[in-house]
């Protein structure tokens, strides 16, 4: 099934034409600073840090951050349909996948608490502390699955 | 410049950078971490400087200009090892000046933007639309930090002369 996929029109353009892997490479660092760079400042709220920036009003920030995720997604499969047998079967790059996928649900989990109480957070001064432990969690696999990603090119 | 090019290459920080396997990579990882903190919170604050995300309270988007300067300092420090390690390639680079010279445009408008509006910032209604200035400043940042993002990462591709 990689085989084939690495056959495809597509990912021969990716692969061979001189613009289509920078191209592809280009997008996944800009969506990769807005997903991350976004969905972090979020988390750095829920744990105290911008006093003064409501609880409700992160909400709002909150598409631009799926943005992000939607361009890395679709450049991401781009890049790796160009070399999907080697992406398969490379450790960093499994984890990297499995890293994001749970920062993804969990990113889904804190915007529905946040819809739910952030008024009563912004009320009590911080959110409760399983939301602060959620939101520890969602930096680490951020910083993880950077991690990994980079750790790609090299194991 | 080849001058400079063979100074660096008989030092001994290009001996350290080129002496560990593993630093190289660690410095990479270290730069993506300090773009994504660089460009997220300069986002939140060049946004919301740019008249978007009303909602958030501008008096107290400052508050995010440490993460600006930690990850800004962490990419200087990362990026100067980098031209330490490997200094023939990046300066027959054209990407890489094109980079540089963009940095350059960055820093003078964060000066501007610390001069004329940082001092005033936190004074300023929390919910309510911004100066023309200050839109101004806000879409030249985001575009001049953005080029340098997409320039370094294609400074692989892009041709050396």
């Amino acid at each position: 099934m990689f085989e084939w996929l690495e056959s495809t029109g597509v990912a021969i353009w990716v692969g061979e034409s001189l613009w289509g892997y920078p191209l592809m490479l280009g997008c996944h660092a800009v969506g990769l600073a807005i997903a991350v760079g976004i969905f972090v400042m979020r988390d750095f709220r829920l744990l105290g840090m911008f006093d003064g920036i409501s609880y409700e009003s992160l909400d709002s920030v909150r598409a631009l951050g799926w943005t992000g995720f939607l361009i890395n997604a679709i450049s991401g499969c781009f890049l790796f349909s160009s070399q999907a047998t080697h992406f398969v079967t490379n450790t960093p790059f499994l984890l990297k996948i499995s890293m994001i996928f749970l920062a993804a649900i969990l990113s889904a989990i804190i915007q529905n608490k946040m819809r739910d109480d952030a008024v009563a957070w912004d009320g009590a001064g911080r959110p409760t502390g399983a939301v602060r432990g959620l939101a520890m969690v969602s930096i680490s696999l951020w910083m993880g699955a950077i991690i990994a990603g980079r750790l790609t090119a090299y194991v | 410049m080849e001058s400079f090019v063979i100074a660096v290459e008989e030092s001994a920080i290009n001996q350290w950078v080129l002496g560990s396997a593993w630093l190289w990579p660690i410095m990479e990882i270290l730069h993506f971490i300090g773009l994504s903190l660089l460009l997220g919170s300069l986002l939140v604050i060049d946004l919301r400087m740019a008249g978007y995300f009303r909602q958030v309270n501008i008096a107290a988007t400052h508050k995010l200009l440490p993460w600006t300067f930690l990850g800004f300092g962490i990419n200087l420090v990362t990026g100067f090892l980098f031209l330490m390690g490997d200094p023939a390639r990046y300066t027959a680079n054209i990407g890489f000046w094109w980079k540089m010279f963009l940095v350059l445009v960055a820093g003078l408008n964060a000066l501007w933007f610390w001069i004329k509006i940082n001092p005033v910032m936190k004074t300023w209604e929390p919910h309510a639309d911004t100066p023309a200035l200050a839109k101004l400043i806000a879409w030249v940042s985001l575009g001049s930090w953005f080029g340098v993002l997409l320039l370094g990462r294609l400074i692989p591709y892009i041709g050396t002369g």
